[in-house]
């Protein structure tokens, strides 16, 4: 059960900088609209599990914790757009999911002689999701980017409250396909942690298996797009179609190449029998020789490896600054992944890839996938090793009103928060390892050239879908 | 894999494409506030297993090169502007499609207040691609089927 504790609204800020001053992290926040007036809550992330704490907004105001959390940033901002919530100190509160017209209004003012703008967006040149960048440049050289999202904002959370638990689930899951079962999962998670269930050792085995899948062909997708970043398309194309490979596995084996509808809350909602296992055991083996064959290419293909290093620079300390996750806070040289506290999955032991001294460039993006592929192959050939059963949950705490689920996806890092009355979900908010990673982009964007920003784009490959919801 | 390879060389046949002959048609597509799904799957109708490119189907930078407006999600209110402008943008004779559940509104997820629909709300359609999301093969299928009906 995550802990909820109260906090006086005069005591918002003091109360975080306690966490962090006892090494707590931001873990998120989310604000919340009951009996006629807004509450807002805070993920507080320490190295045993997590906690929340909530304040209410009196006068529809809370204190500002962005010079403590600047990672806090956006989800002041959002809150500030969806539910009109005020914050002290957070000056001037820009515009992120709605989309005014003035552009004092949303962008960073960057004026002096020969400064001006490039606009990109919302669609782009190729089968790319829709967002807008605004680039703020002196000749070919960035000076700052703001990213403007939320163009595919549907309102998912919002439509998903005042359901059955099992009803809402949909609506995660349609936030992002290629991070539908770390989004969906990490809600299962939440409405197990509120309603007292803890899944057993089966379906913790098949859980973490369908993480791993999505994580294999994510990554291998990710490799593909850092080739078509710098236009090399020997690379593109043989990751492309590897990818493929690892999708028509997950078809074979869960009818659907996203895996969509294999995580259900309190129950298991997949099973394999021994042939089944065996067959994705051995194509899982081939993709494996063949990724490796794939990756020997591109360490010794020199127009690829010639645009990779010092690009898109990202430092540990911005990157621990801005709330990175996930491969590109690892490329930083931040050892983090959920996957080591992770007692509802089956990760006993798990050691997360992280080079010693990283510099958090491209380069070091692109290498940390092709590591991380290689521990997602060792830990599924350690998962399937017996038919995969549905397993189930066991109840071993009461009841409580809030639950927060978290799970390492892909991209990093992702947290559900679930607020329940009874089965009827009152509240859902999903973090994902995206949204935690778009102001580190933007920020590792400056100072580069306007033509490296696709591949600095790609090497952190953020979903657009899961941000807007 | 050579299945596919049969069944577009049947529809190819059949939708009088002679191997090598001159039909080019260039797609646009448009995120309308899809859940990635659809841009992944149409992203590998052009990976060497499925090559679209071969049947005379390539996707453009922009939509005064392309033929075949093809859109994914749901419409949301901040995209039916950009939407439009891409339509108004198109030279005639010109086509939509619509890819995916969503596009077609068979699955509406979200906020009534967030979206104006359907692509259909907002555009005439002449191309229904149905799938959550379609398959490469699918959307190859679908095009390719269209080609025949409507030129």
């Amino acid at each position: 059960m995550t802990a909820l504790h109260h906090v006086e609204p005069g005591e918002w800020r003091r109360s975080i900088e306690r966490a962090l001053g006892a090494g707590e992290r931001f873990g998120g926040a989310w604000a919340r609209a009951q009996d006629g007036g807004l509450s807002w809550r805070a993920v507080i992330i320490s190295a045993h599990g997590v906690r929340v704490i909530w304040t209410e907004a009196t006068g529809g105001a809370v204190e500002s914790i962005v010079e403590l959390v600047e990672a806090a940033g956006w989800d002041e901002r959002e809150a500030h757009d969806l539910y009109g919530l005020e914050f002290d100190g957070h000056e001037p509160i820009r515009a992120l999911v709605t989309h005014p017209e003035d552009p004092a209004a949303w962008m960073t003012p960057v004026t002096g002689d020969g400064v001006h703008q490039i606009a990109v967006g919302p669609i782009h040149a190729g089968v790319i999701e829709s967002g807008h960048f605004r680039f703020h440049v002196i000749g070919e050289r960035i000076l700052a980017m703001d990213p403007r999202l939320f163009y595919k904002h549907r309102g998912l959370e919002r439509a998903a409250e005042g359901r059955h638990h099992d009803a809402a689930l949909p609506y995660v899951q349609r936030a992002c396909a290629a991070c539908a079962v770390a989004n969906t999962l990490a809600y299962a998670h939440a409405v197990e942690d509120a309603t007292g269930l803890q899944p057993d050792r089966e379906l913790r085995v098949a859980r973490t298996a369908l993480l791993e899948l999505e994580r294999i062909y994510n990554h291998l997708h990710d490799v593909g797009a850092i080739c078509a970043g710098v236009g090399f398309a020997p690379g593109t194309m043989a990751f492309a179609a590897l990818k493929d490979r690892a999708q028509q596995i997950n078809a074979q084996a869960f009818g659907h190449r996203f895996l969509f509808a294999t995580i259900a809350v309190g129950r298991g909602a997949v099973e394999l029998d021994a042939a089944a296992v065996d067959a994705m055991r051995a194509q899982l083996r081939e993709l494996r020789t063949d990724s490796r064959a794939a990756w020997r290419e591109l360490e010794f293909a020199g127009s690829l490896q010639a645009r990779l290093a010092g690009v898109g620079v990202l430092g540990r300390d911005d990157a621990l600054r801005l709330g990175a996750v996930g491969p590109a806070a690892r490329a930083a040289g931040i050892r983090e992944d959920v996957r080591t506290l992770a007692p509802r999955l089956a990760y006993d032991g798990f050691t997360p890839a992280a080079p010693h001294a990283p510099a958090g460039d491209v380069e070091a993006r692109l290498g940390l996938r092709a590591v991380e592929l290689e521990a997602s192959f060792d830990l599924l050939e350690g998962l399937l090793v017996a038919p995969l059963a549905r397993g189930s949950v066991g109840r071993i705490e009461d009841r409580a009103s809030v639950g927060i689920g978290r799970v390492e996806s892909a991209r990093g890092a992702t947290a559900c928060a679930v607020e329940l009355e009874g089965d009827t979900v009152t509240r859902v908010h999903l973090r994902t390892g995206s949204y935690a990673n778009w102001p580190a982009l933007a920020w590792a964007t400056a100072g580069n050239l306007v033509p490296d920003f696709p591949l600095i784009n790609k090497s952190f490959e953020l979903c657009y879908a899961c941000v807007d919801r | 894999m050579f299945v596919l390879l049969r069944q577009l060389a049947t529809i190819r046949g059949s939708a009088g494409l002679t191997r090598g002959g001159s039909r080019w048609l260039a797609i646009r597509h448009v995120d309308a506030g899809s859940c990635n799904g659809c841009e992944h799957e149409l992203g590998a109708v052009t990976n060497p297993l499925h090559d679209l490119q071969r049947h005379g189907l390539d996707i453009v930078a922009s939509p005064r090169h392309a033929d075949i407006l093809l859109i994914t999600g749901p419409v949301t209110t901040r995209m039916a502007g950009p939407l439009r402008s891409a339509y108004e943008a198109m030279p005639e004779p010109r086509l939509v499609a619509a890819l995916g559940d969503c596009a077609l509104g068979c699955n509406l997820l979200g906020d009534a207040a967030e979206l104006v629909g359907a692509v259909q709300d907002v555009l005439p359609v002449d191309i229904r691609i149905p799938g959550c999301p379609p398959t490469p093969d699918a959307i190859a299928e679908h095009i390719l089927a269209a080609i025949k009906r409507d030129i």
